[in-house]
């Protein structure tokens, strides 16, 4: 059996970590391909239903990068994020998920270094876990 | 106190009006028991429709034209509060039975399944079904009752929305789990089968057992539950745990109309009684955007305020992510809602939208920046138990629908 490649969505930012990765991308820097990214205005843009549908569609892991605290293009938007991804944490542990499925991470526009290390690390943490359990239950 | 004390006026006006139509009328009694031909006659009935928050029992009614219509209602997994719930329409209910035949109605009749198995499909104008689906009855009479009928409601918050049966999604070892539990644990089944010196076996219920008149057969509990519409195709939905009068009002009164003067039904997949608008819309309380710390029950607030917001008092209300309709009965007797009514049109996840609106509320501390993600977990650990509590009437229309285990077991 080919060794398992896990689809992980990744939420970024507009105004920091999409701009970390497309600086990753500019500089060549060499990662996994595992990542699918949707942009979004603000990491707080990311409502809990986001990641939970991601999961219910089969991905194996979600990351939502935002911007650094006291660094949010919106001001606060990162604080609010943060405090409903740990409520989402506490609900996917509830499920019976692995809380390390869902990673949230500040990245910011210059930092594709970050972001790179963070993919990396990520795909990693993912591949040791296993596919998705909602999907290996349907199977 | 504006609701309560409403409610006292709203009472004692009643009784005052009780009072003056029995002087009035010495023979109220007999008035209402041959209840048509009075009511044509005198003022009463209408008198009697003013005062009740619906339309009240259309008097004279008689039979429809066409001869009586056939109803059937049957609980599934439900605690019978919606069976029950139908007769909260006061004298209304009599309205049912000028139109109809009750083929079925667990709590009030004696229908039995194979007299429905005789019917001609069709042949049942209405049925509704209350009760989330919990095992293969659930699932069997769903089924027989969809074929039977031209007309399948939905009814109440376990039909619709999986409800409290459907919190036992999240047992992550399934039936299994909660049969061992419930028959080998709990203390009544744990000493029961140490007394007698009996086995888990003898006392484990089995689908089937083969006796010496015939086989026996119970049914099968399922591992995940499932609402009314994910086992057959559902004409109307009313939420609600109970629905409330109102929305069983909306109901008959289409349906009168449908019967006697063949007016057009609303439209297929219309959710009754509901206004298209988050609860609170229809709630009395005001906002004044306070910032918790903390979560309370509501009997630990010892004085709460009966007009400010129910979450600037840090008790945990559902509202902002439910869909309005009911009245807000709760919040007016200062418990928050709990979201029987389901989310609102536009989002399916109930849970999620309603705890996004809670985590914001948690102010932003002046340390914030400092603080990493294990903060964050401590900050929000005040809300116990989310899942169970944000979800508690929508699990089974959630996104992930039941217990997930790690590692494909």
């Amino acid at each position: 059996m080919a060794e398992f490649e896990p689809k992980i969505v990744a939420f970024c930012c507009n105004w920091c970590s999409y701009a970390g990765a497309d600086g990753a991308g500019v500089a060549r820097m060499q990662m996994p391909t595992n990542f699918r990214i949707i942009r979004t205005m603000c990491s707080a843009r990311v409502d809990p239903e986001h990641v939970l549908r991601a999961f219910s569609k089969g991905a194996d892991g979600v990351l939502v990068l935002g911007c650094h605290p006291a660094d949010c293009h919106y001001i606060g938007g990162n604080y609010r994020a943060r405090r409903r991804i740990a409520l989402l944490r506490m609900v996917l542990e509830q499920y019976g998920f692995d809380p390390k499925r869902m990673k949230l991470e500040w990245v910011s526009a210059s930092e594709g270094e970050k972001f790179q290390k963070t993919v990396i690390e990520f795909v990693d943490t993912i591949k040791a876990l296993g596919p998705n359990p909602v999907c290996s239950k349907e199977a | 106190m504006s609701w309560f004390s409403d409610w006292k006026e709203k009472r004692a006006k009643k009784k005052a009006e009780k009072a003056a139509t029995a002087a009035a009328a010495p023979a109220k009694k007999e008035a209402a028991a041959s209840s048509a031909p009075a009511a044509a006659k005198g003022a009463k009935a209408p008198e009697f429709i003013a005062d009740s928050p619906i339309d009240g029992y259309v008097p004279g009614l008689g039979a429809p034209p066409g001869g009586k219509i056939n109803i059937a209602i049957y609980w599934a997994a439900a605690c019978g509060g919606c069976d029950v719930s139908l007769l909260d329409t006061d004298e209304k209910v009599l309205n049912i039975g000028d139109m109809s035949n009750i083929l079925m109605w667990p709590i009030a009749t004696d229908g039995k399944e194979k007299d429905i198995e005789a019917l001609e499909d069709g042949e049942i104008t209405v049925a509704m079904i209350n009760g989330a689906i919990r095992n293969s009855e659930n699932e069997h009479m769903a089924r027989l009752l969809r074929k039977k009928s031209q007309i399948l409601v939905s009814y109440g918050a376990c039909a619709c929305l999986g409800g409290t049966p459907a919190l036992a999604n999240l047992v992550p070892g399934g039936v299994n789990e909660i049969k061992d539990y419930v028959y080998g644990v709990t203390p009544t089944s744990a000493n029961f089968i140490a007394d007698g010196g009996r086995k888990l076996e003898d006392v484990m219920p089995r689908p089937e057992y083969n006796a010496p008149e015939g086989t026996l057969t119970l049914p099968v509990l399922y591992d995940t539950v499932k609402t009314v519409d994910q086992v057959v195709d559902v004409d109307y939905y009313i939420p609600g745990c109970p629905p409330t009068q109102k929305s069983i009002a909306a109901l008959l009164d289409a349906l009168v109309g449908f019967v006697y003067r063949g007016e057009a039904l609303p439209p297929k997949g219309t959710t009754v009684g509901v206004i298209p608008k988050s609860l609170c819309e229809e709630c009395h309380r005001h906002k004044e955007n306070r910032r918790i710390t903390e979560v309370f029950e509501p009997h630990e607030v010892l004085n709460i305020d009966h007009d400010l917001c129910l979450l600037d008092q840090g008790i945990l209300c559902l509202g902002a992510g439910t869909i309005a309709g009911c009245g807000a009965p709760c919040t007016k007797a200062d418990q928050p809602c709990r979201g029987c009514y389901g989310p609102p049109k536009p989002v399916s996840e109930q849970g999620s939208s309603i705890f996004t609106a809670i985590a914001s509320l948690f102010p932003i501390e002046a340390n914030d920046a400092k603080m990493n993600e294990d903060d964050m977990d401590d900050i929000m650990s005040v809300i116990k138990d989310p899942l169970g509590y944000f979800y508690a009437f929508s699990m089974s229309k959630s996104l992930i629908k039941r217990a997930v285990n790690e590692g494909g077991q």
